[in-house]
């Protein structure tokens, strides 16, 4: 026959709880010592996608293009500062739809460092980054 | 005569030190990430002009191997960078929702991010372009 037993019995089974807080401070400094609580920084560039247009003369989108360590703008050659000044001459914080464009190309050997800077550099300047890239169909 | 008063030392109450702990813990948990998930040995590029960012969702990784994850998994090349993230965004509305974060080794070569990149775009999302703020000329 079960007997059920007797109350002051009770307390004697109760789970023990003194390591807890031991438990708990060593969780703590685990997730102290991991926790990255910095935010990346970076740029964030909604690409048009599709397939270029033919365009007159007068309205051609601005194209900037890197190949090795050369930097060509409108088929012509400059620096980077030249570059970097001839965009932000061009007011594109004060312009509006596909006006904001910048076609980024890239021939021959480019680092993706060459390629984010100017990228961002178009993107602080106000325009929008169009990336050229050659495929069976021709240019995006 | 007359008798000095016993002093008794003061007890610190510990019993709500779990607690406090507990919550601690739960801050860290939820603000944690781990670095794992974000691909092999990276050198980040260097840019001015770089805003702080909310971390997106979607990650894709290029390695300073040229190896590409997709969500810390590897991937075999664009055309799987373009399906994947086209269906990880699929019931996805907002622009935010879209944004997909692209993390390059800075010496990656254009034949290996360029294809990446116009797969991102292809994909429906929008480029998060991870870097690191270059000291500003003066």
């Amino acid at each position: 026959m079960y007997k059920f037993p007797k109350k002051k019995m009770l307390g004697q089974d109760a789970i023990p709880t003194t390591s807890l807080a031991d438990m708990m401070f060593l969780l703590l400094i685990f997730f102290i010592m991991t926790t990255t609580l910095t935010r990346v920084t970076g740029i964030v560039s909604d690409m048009p996608a599709g397939t270029k247009a033919q365009q007159p003369q007068s309205e051609k989108t601005p194209m900037i293009s890197l190949h090795d360590n050369k930097i060509t703008m409108n088929d012509k050659d400059m620096t980077r500062e030249e570059m970097e000044r001839t965009l932000k001459g061009m007011r594109l914080d004060q312009k509006s739809g596909n006006a904001k464009v910048v076609i980024l190309a890239t021939e021959g050997d480019v680092s993706y460092q060459d390629y984010y800077q100017t990228m961002a550099f178009i993107q602080t300047c106000g325009g929008i980054v169009a990336i050229e890239s050659e495929d069976e169909g021709g240019a995006k | 005569m007359n008798r000095m008063p016993r002093h008794e030392l003061p007890v610190v109450p510990t019993a709500n030190l779990v607690d406090i702990a507990i919550l601690l813990i739960i801050f860290y948990m939820a603000c944690s990430n781990f670095i794992s998930q974000q691909g092999g040995t990276m050198k980040l590029p260097k840019a001015s002009g770089l805003e702080k960012l909310n971390e997106p969702l979607v990650l894709v990784a290029i390695d300073n191997q040229g190896a590409i994850t997709l969500q810390g998994r590897p991937v075999g090349g664009a055309a799987d960078v373009e399906s994947g993230v086209s269906d990880l965004l699929k019931d996805k509305t907002t622009d935010e929702m879209r944004h997909v974060m692209l993390r390059c080794d800075a010496t990656v070569s254009r034949r290996v991010f360029e294809p990446v990149l116009n797969a991102i775009v292809q994909g429906g999302g929008i480029v998060v372009a991870v870097g690191e703020k270059a000291a500003e000329q003066p």
